[in-house]
């Protein structure tokens, strides 16, 4: 099919589907099917697109056992899960094409972000067996910086439990400035104590010696915490469907990082924060499971600046804490800024380079609500849990 | 019904067996050692520990052995240092590999308790860190941590303030005190509640040591409390027990260090605002010289999730009067679930 047959199918099903308020450019919901409207949109539209599939798949666990799921996956590219890290920029506009292979309906959501005509982020998708309407597209404005979670909403939680689910991360246009570095969100939406936190990281004599942040670097990790109940896995696989209701009937016996536990987590680029002292790196993590989680990172505590609530409200932090640990409630994205400092506890006089002990220092950070570090009913530490590496000094 | 799988590329069998099933184990001496300044001994220990209804429930530990008696107190005896003390605790596990992770405390990896990122202690090792920060923290043993934490395998540990008064810290050049901040009759306490919150699942208490660690399904992924306590009180005295109960002079300052060491998300309620002071060992100080970006609150409801710390000020009540604080566990997975309540007293004197 070439692509404008493709859009155009998916663009005039999201008609048929929803049904509610017209959207000349969200192109959503009740697009009357002018077909003539439509052609202009699209001639119009010369921005980036994504194109996102959704597939049923096999999850192979840590203990080798595989379990049914959802993923997302980037068009023509293997479906993961998470789904891949999306990087916007602030203020441009993409057109996301989602196409569901999978048997089962699902939506294409991401709370907190909207269209250019400013409607919530939201699409349903039929399975593939009504291939008319397995297929949408829909606008997508990059209004706001910070973190996004994309998800299946349609039953929710259980679409986004059951794997599909991915960070969308708007950055600003260009690099903001502040201190010796950069900061994340444009200094007139950081509360002053965000900024403050940004500004006073790399300054000599302050507590964080070192560089500033700096974007668009390996200094950032996305970790999204999921977690598996077998159960419901096979009820899918068999053609059933497990309600919203049953939601609080949750037993997960697996739990992941960025879909890897234990081992795997802990021997992946991606999971795993990596600098020398002085190179402080922004964490970004979410939980997509419906256990609460408690992630607690050794080593360095960490300083937690923004919330995303599950509806995708955000929240930047005009008191910022310095904690070991955090709480994730389902749905939620946290912010923290792991800082790289000297480890505080090494006595002064033993610190590298004068020292036995040398780098690199491995660290790990874990879910304290220890339930969470087994896999299958046992097998210590299999659950989440990654490293994290301190490689050297500060080389400046 | 899918032919898609998401697979993971097969692991390094030797590293793999490292990381949790045979985790390196040995006695090394202490890198870096340092003649310390606070000394402490502990030695793995089991006890049982009695529930609201009278039960008896095996728990494990850690004595100090150079005490005799000290193997009653559960949880394990504080560890109390102050800011700058070079610290050494030897630990000796007894019976199999255990370590102590010193919840919290930032030293090197060989003394942070971890088994996949340093080793297991086998006969003894000797601990060093040095006490940076003031604040509430505690110290667990880092094996199998899922069952050794629940079994019990913890004990508080406070980081006073170099001044050695009732204080939570001690004020630094540049703090701000008495406006924003914390008020001038604080940082300074006359009573001190120190409340660890657990819950106890009974059919755990019944594994070994390295039960569920090399693969068998154990079921621990169900965690079904029965049992709540405080500091080792059972939920029906701890409106009495002199571990709980906290007396104080009528109107003078009291700081209640809270710790969660359950397995449930806990809903602390106060009758009254308290002031949040200090959150995992970090003080909620602010200060430009430090960075602008913290300061104290005043809430009346607090969430505490698996590990977390707070430290609370609040004026002890009129004499005869009580404050009772009413601490709700959360199921972890059924939020809206209490599993269980305890309630906790600041009584006025
Ligand atoms: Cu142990
Ligand atoms: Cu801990």
């Amino acid at each position: 099919m070439k692509r404008r047959s493709f859009l155009k199918r998916g663009l005039l099903s999201g008609a048929v589907a929803a049904g509610a308020a017209v959207s000349p450019l969200g192109l959503r919901q009740g697009f009357a099917g002018d077909d003539d409207v439509l052609e202009d949109i699209l001639d119009d539209f010369e921005g980036p697109e994504i194109r996102l599939d959704i597939d049923d798949v096999k999850l192979e666990l840590i203990d080798g056992k595989r379990v049914f799921m959802w993923a997302f996956g980037l068009h023509d590219d293997a479906p993961t899960i998470p789904g891949p890290v999306l990087r916007l920029e602030q203020g441009k506009t993409y057109l996301f094409e989602i196409r569901n292979r999978s048997t089962s309906r699902h939506s294409f959501t991401i709370p907190g972000m909207v269209s250019p005509d400013g409607l919530a982020v939201h699409v349903e998708l039929e399975g593939k067996d009504d291939s008319d309407n397995s297929r949408k597209s829909i606008l997508v404005l990059a209004k706001d910086c910070g973190a996004f979670l994309y998800q299946d909403a349609l039953n929710a939680p259980i679409g986004r439990v059951m794997g599909l689910h991915g960070f969308c991360v708007v950055e600003p246009k260009e690099n903001i400035t502040v201190g010796n570095g950069n900061i994340p969100y444009p200094t007139s939406v950081a509360p002053q104590a965000v900024t403050s936190l940004f500004e006073t990281l790399g300054l000599e004599g302050s507590v964080f010696p070192g560089n500033g942040w700096k974007a668009k670097s390996d200094r950032e990790r996305e970790w999204i915490f999921n977690s598996v109940d077998p159960r419901w896995c096979d009820r899918f696989e068999q053609g059933q469907v497990v309600s919203a209701g049953e939601a609080t009937d949750f037993k997960p016996r697996y739990f992941t990082l960025n879909g890897n536990s234990g081992y795997d987590a802990a021997h992946d680029h991606d999971c795993v924060p990596t600098g020398t002292i002085g190179q402080p790196l922004i964490l970004r993590t979410a939980n997509a499971g419906l256990a609460w989680h408690s992630p607690h990172i050794h080593g360095n505590h960490v300083y937690e600046f923004s919330r995303r609530s599950a509806k995708g409200e955000l929240r930047l932090h005009d008191n910022i804490r310095e904690i070991d640990t955090w709480t994730m409630p389902p749905g939620e994205i946290a912010e923290l800024l792991l800082p790289f400092k000297m480890p505080p506890d090494i006595p002064l006089s033993k610190r590298p380079p004068n020292a036995q002990e040398k780098f690199p220092y491995s660290f790990p950070m874990h879910c304290h609500n220890e339930i969470s570090q087994t896999s299958g009913g046992g097998s210590y530490p299999m659950g989440l849990v990654t490293d994290w590496v301190i490689t050297g000094p500060y080389k400046g | 019904m899918t032919d898609i799988i998401i697979s993971h590329p097969a692991h390094d069998p030797a590293a793999f067996d490292e990381f949790g099933c045979h985790v390196y184990a040995a006695s090394p001496s202490t890198p870096d050692k340092l003649t310390p300044t606070k000394r402490f001994f502990r030695q793995v220990s089991s006890w049982n520990v009695t529930m609201a209804d009278g039960k008896s429930v095996p728990f494990w530990g850690f004595k100090d052995p150079n005490v005799s008696g000290s193997d009653s107190p559960w949880p394990s005896k504080i560890i109390r240092v102050n800011v700058g003390d070079i610290v050494h605790c030897n630990m000796k596990p007894s019976k199999g590999t255990h370590t102590i992770h010193w919840h919290g405390i930032e030293p090197t990896p060989m003394n942070d308790g971890v088994g996949h990122t340093s080793f297991e202690v086998k006969s003894e090792y000797t601990y060093q860190w040095q006490a940076s920060t003031a604040g509430t923290y505690f110290y667990h043993c880092h094996k199998n941590t899922v069952l050794h934490f629940e079994m019990g395998m913890y004990g508080i540990l406070i980081v006073d303030p170099k001044s050695k008064t009732k204080k939570l810290y001690d004020p630094e050049e540049g703090d701000k005190l008495g406006d924003a901040t914390i008020p001038a009759r604080y940082p300074a306490y006359d009573a001190e509640g120190i409340w660890c919150f657990d819950d106890v699942d009974p059919r755990w208490h019944l594994y070994d040591h390295d039960a569920g660690i090399c693969g068998e399904d154990i079921g621990m992924d169900r965690f079904e409390p029965k049992y709540f306590l405080c500091s080792g009180v059972p939920s029906n005295k701890t409106l009495t027990d002199s571990r709980t109960l906290v007396k104080a002079k009528a109107g003078s300052p009291v700081l209640l260090r809270i710790v969660n060491a359950s397995y449930s998300e806990l809903r602390i309620t106060f009758p009254k605002d308290v002031l949040v002071a200090e959150e995992d060992g970090r003080v909620f100080r602010t200060n430009p010289l430090r960075g602008n970006f913290s300061k104290p609150f005043w809430t009346r409801t607090l969430n505490l999730s698996t590990a977390q710390r707070y430290s609370v000020f609040l004026d002890a009540p009129a004499a005869g009067r009580s404050c009772d604080v009413k601490t709700e566990f959360l199921h972890w997975c059924d939020y809206n679930r209490v599993q269980g309540t305890v309630t906790t007293r600041v009584l006025g004197t």
